[in-house]
């Protein structure tokens, strides 16, 4: 399996350890992905703006992985909407797509609706598949507690990121599953962290993050797992801005999916750049490590097998 | 005489220029903080020279010097047609100057038997020439096929490129004619030729007409082989030992060869003053030019990677900040890559604001740090230009030169908003890395009160209206029609997270996110417009996602936003 990595304009820069454990991950899965230094911002922070702007660059994109004939894997959960978001738009409105076509032309590309937006998330539990994935695990987590927080532009609208069931979503606490860690219930999993207000109104912004700490600490989590980048950005590097220093070993640490899986893969914490989180230290990463157990569904699946032909 | 005068001159003008431009170095910058004295910067430049040369960093500083700039390794990195481009023109340029050029002062000195006339000197010069041209053409390539990826090219960008290609030409036409001139011919043999007779002198002349491409009165036609043959003796005891043969001054020769007879009209003698003349001004034009232009850059940009290799582009402080601030904006050299790899590129189409682009931006952040620009239009255009920007940071580390274009870029965003009022975009996602980095956060803050204000003088708020409100005009609001399903239940106002997180909400907020649909549902667009709540909507959707009747509420507060900025920026009253 061949994907486009779409890392959008936050990972490369503010998250590089999200993209590099993705890959070392989906290398490990026999996923390849490409990246393509081409392609631009997704068009989200222009939203508020400009509509046909917030479209345009999203579409540029496509088109550039629709000349290479590949879909578009995402990692960010805004970059995912953006990028679905006019697909829909344009695929619907032939008039703007044959104007906005207009202007993709000059540097030859042509945007026609081929390519698919596929989040990470849904190639993992779809294109590749639990079943694939549980028998190449050498570790499971023996005892892990994560809160998981969604992020609402990959549920939200659901007629637009046609994610899944966004009330209700079940992907990431199956894919957590089977790496033996438990997702908990909590309120704060299906909203916002914030992060469309920082810089607007930071103390609204502050505010929503905050309630989120609270709640997954409540909870009793040991782990905070965002999947936008946007997210992380809040949980990993504002949380850690809005704590004092003396306060630093009450922060919630924050762990990318990657990151998880990696770890079950028997990937090296450097080689997903577990460290560069900003609100990991090496004691985290230690008791990680301690964690990790057999993969005990082997072990199931072969005491099974040996019943069957008993 | 005349010669040593001119040149002096131009040296003179190139010094001045280039004091000029030092000065600039410590005197200048874009900063929202005051700027620090003279004293203080020379004095922090000094310190931060000192420490580097004094400490293991030279090690850095030595490594940077080969590595990114006698090697370019940072356009390699990138694009080896770029590469190329540069190496081609700097090198050969650069020998041409040295060797050439001060051939009096570097040749002489470093190779004792140096004449202009021998080779390998007349061929590597030849050499070098056509070298240049190369890169040039390559440059000229680059610039016409990047047209659509974006890359701007000014008048000054073509206007370097072709007084580098006169530079060449004119010397390549001057050393043709000077092989194709009888005058130069006869007054070379008076200085060096120790002829016996006019028999020799004749068959010497035969053989410069065959080989070395002389045009001369005495043979119209291609001269007997038999007297070309014993020339070519003649030749071999006179001229050979400090005359190459002219044919190894490839390009003159064969620009000699094919149009010489045009070159040589008369003896030739005015031709070559022509071109010697032509060719001599190009060059000192160009010296005097130097530090005016972006060949400034041959000075600064070295100067600019060296800071970037040993800083980490972390200069120490506000002077050494400022200081490599002013030495990376005289090292741009507007080649255009980090507008062509620019991820806002798209939103430059959309708007169609050239200053969304880096390389635009720094044109004017260069006028704007000398204080040369107050247009009140232009400055507004730039400050949507800085703020429409994803701080993806691939500018600043695509730059060839080195330069810190993120940091000169956040400073004159906050420069800016002191200096007028701030851009609406402010109120974008753009804002976002901008928290994130707390860079001047107070000023930030500032900015954002202003704008704020600037939406509440623009709307009318519901304290402000008439009560009881009047039924406005249908279809006021055509981006997006689902709110006329809205049957007031409130479950938007009731799952809100922003509502929920005031006491109260009403007050901080304006209208809650149902009373928005309300004026829309009653053709009040300005009273929903009003509303701070559309600005404080936190985009979460969770809202549009409960609506009993789909109500698109986040999307309708999208299309009220840019709805907002749209009559803001265009001064139009909704």
């Amino acid at each position: 399996m061949n994907y486009a990595l779409f890392e959008g304009c936050n990972i490369p820069v503010r998250i590089p350890q999200y993209s590099r454990s993705m890959k070392a991950v989906l290398k490990k899965l026999d996923v390849t992905l490409e990246t393509i230094d081409d392609f631009n911002c997704c068009g989200y922070p222009a939203r508020n703006i400009d509509e046909s702007a917030y479209l345009l660059p999203s579409m540029r994109n496509m088109a550039i992985a629709e000349a290479r004939g590949l879909d578009i894997f995402v990692i960010c959960n805004c970059c995912f909407a953006s990028l679905q978001k006019t697909k829909q738009v344009l695929n619907a409105n032939t008039q703007l797509r044959n104007k906005l076509n207009l202007i993709l032309a000059k540097e030859g590309l042509n945007f026609t609706g081929s390519v698919s937006i596929k989040h990470f998330l849904t190639v993992l539990h779809d294109d590749i598949g639990t079943n694939k994935i549980t028998p190449s695990l050498s570790w499971k987590f023996t005892k892990l507690s994560v809160a998981v927080i969604q992020g609402c532009h990959i549920l939200r609208p659901r007629e637009v990121t046609l994610f899944e069931d966004s009330f209700v979503p079940r992907i990431t606490d199956k894919l957590l599953e089977i790496l033996g860690i438990s997702s908990l219930d909590w309120r704060g999993k299906l909203e916002c962290c914030g992060a469309a207000l920082a810089g607007i109104n930071n103390e609204l912004s502050h505010k929503l993050l905050q309630e989120k700490v609270t709640g997954a600490k409540a909870a009793g989590a040991d782990y905070i797992v965002p999947i936008c980048s946007y997210c992380h950005l809040q949980f990993d590097t504002t949380q850690k801005e809005m704590t004092e220093p003396t306060e630093y070993d009450t922060i919630l640490p924050v762990l990318v999916y990657p990151q998880l899986i990696g770890l079950c893969l028997g990937l090296e914490p450097d080689q997903l750049g577990i460290k560069e989180n900003n609100t990991i230290n090496q004691a985290h990463i230690d008791g990680l490590l301690a964690l990790l157990g057999p993969p005990v569904d082997k072990k199931k699946t072969k005491l099974k097998k040996k019943t069957v032909t008993c | 005489m005349n010669f040593n005068i001119l040149l002096s001159f131009s040296i003179i003008v190139c010094l001045l220029g280039l004091i000029f431009q030092f000065s600039k170095w410590f005197t200048a910058g874009i900063s929202p903080l005051p700027l620090p004295s003279v004293g203080t910067r020379v004095l922090s430049c000094c310190r931060a020279l000192f420490t580097t040369i004094f400490s293991a960093k030279i090690l850095t500083l030595v490594r940077a010097f080969f590595v990114d700039v006698v090697c370019q390794k940072r356009i390699f990195d990138k694009s080896l047609l770029r590469w190329a481009t540069h190496t081609l023109i700097a090198t050969s340029f650069l020998l041409l100057f040295f060797l050439h050029a001060l051939s009096g002062i570097v040749s002489d000195f470093l190779f004792s038997d140096f004449q202009p006339t021998r080779n390998p000197f007349l061929f590597l010069r030849n050499l070098f020439g056509l070298l240049t041209l190369i890169g040039i053409g390559l440059a000229t390539y680059r610039r016409l096929a990047c047209k659509s990826q974006r890359l701007k090219s000014a008048k000054t960008d073509w206007l370097l490129l072709v007084f580098i290609g006169s530079i060449i030409c004119s010397g390549i036409f001057l050393e043709a004619s000077k092989m194709s001139s009888y005058s130069t011919y006869q007054s070379m043999v008076e200085e060096y030729g120790a002829l016996a007779d006019e028999e020799e002198e004749l068959a010497l002349e035969a053989f410069w007409v065959h080989e070395n491409g002389l045009v001369s009165a005495n043979f119209k036609s291609a001269p007997a082989t038999a007297l070309v043959a014993s020339g070519q003796e003649i030749n071999a005891d006179s001229c050979i030992e400090c005359h190459a043969s002219n044919r190894s001054g490839f390009m003159s020769y064969s620009i000699a060869r094919s149009i010489g007879p045009v070159l040589t009209f008369g003896d030739g003698a005015v031709q070559v003053t022509f071109f010697y003349y032509l060719h001599l001004t190009l060059c000192l034009t160009f010296l005097c030019w130097i530090p005016f232009s972006k060949m400034f850059h041959m000075v600064s940009a070295p100067v600019s990677l060296l800071i970037k290799a040993v800083t980490k582009s972390q200069p120490s402080g506000l002077a050494n900040s400022l200081n490599s601030q002013m030495i990376g904006l005289s090292a741009c050299t507007h080649c255009g890559s980090c507008s062509v790899e620019c991820s806002s590129n798209m939103f430059y189409e959309s708007f169609g604001n050239e200053f969304i682009l880096p390389s635009e931006k720094v044109q004017y952040l260069k006028k704007i740090a000398a204080k040369q620009l107050t247009e009140p239009q232009i400055i507004k255009e730039l400050q949507e230009g800085l703020y429409v920007c994803t701080s993806c940071d691939r500018c600043t580390s695509i730059c060839p030169s080195g330069i810190n274009l993120k940091e000169l870029f956040i400073n004159a965003r906050y420069f800016l908003t002191q200096n007028g009022p701030p851009e609406a975009t402010l109120l974008s996602h753009f804002s976002f890395p901008l928290a994130l980095a707390n860079n001047f956060v107070d000023d930030h803050i500032t900015a954002l009160k202003e704008v704020t204000e600037l939406f509440k003088a623009s709307f009318t708020p519901l304290s402000a209206k008439a009560i009881p409100l009047t039924i406005g005009q249908a279809d006021t609001f055509t981006e997006n029609n689902s709110y006329k399903g809205c049957y007031s239940c409130q479950r938007c106002t009731n799952i809100c997270p922003v509502v929920r997180s005031y006491s109260n909400p009403a007050e901080s907020l304006g209208l809650l996110p149902h009373q928005i649909i309300y004026s829309l549902g009653i053709g009040d667009l300005d009273l929903a417009l009003s509303s701070q709540m559309i600005w404080n909507c936190s985009t979460c959707y969770l809202c549009q996602e409960h609506c009993p009747n789909q109500v698109e509420l986040c999307d309708i507060f999208y299309g009220l936003k840019n709805k907002a900025v749209q009559s803001i920026k265009t001064g139009a009253n909704i």
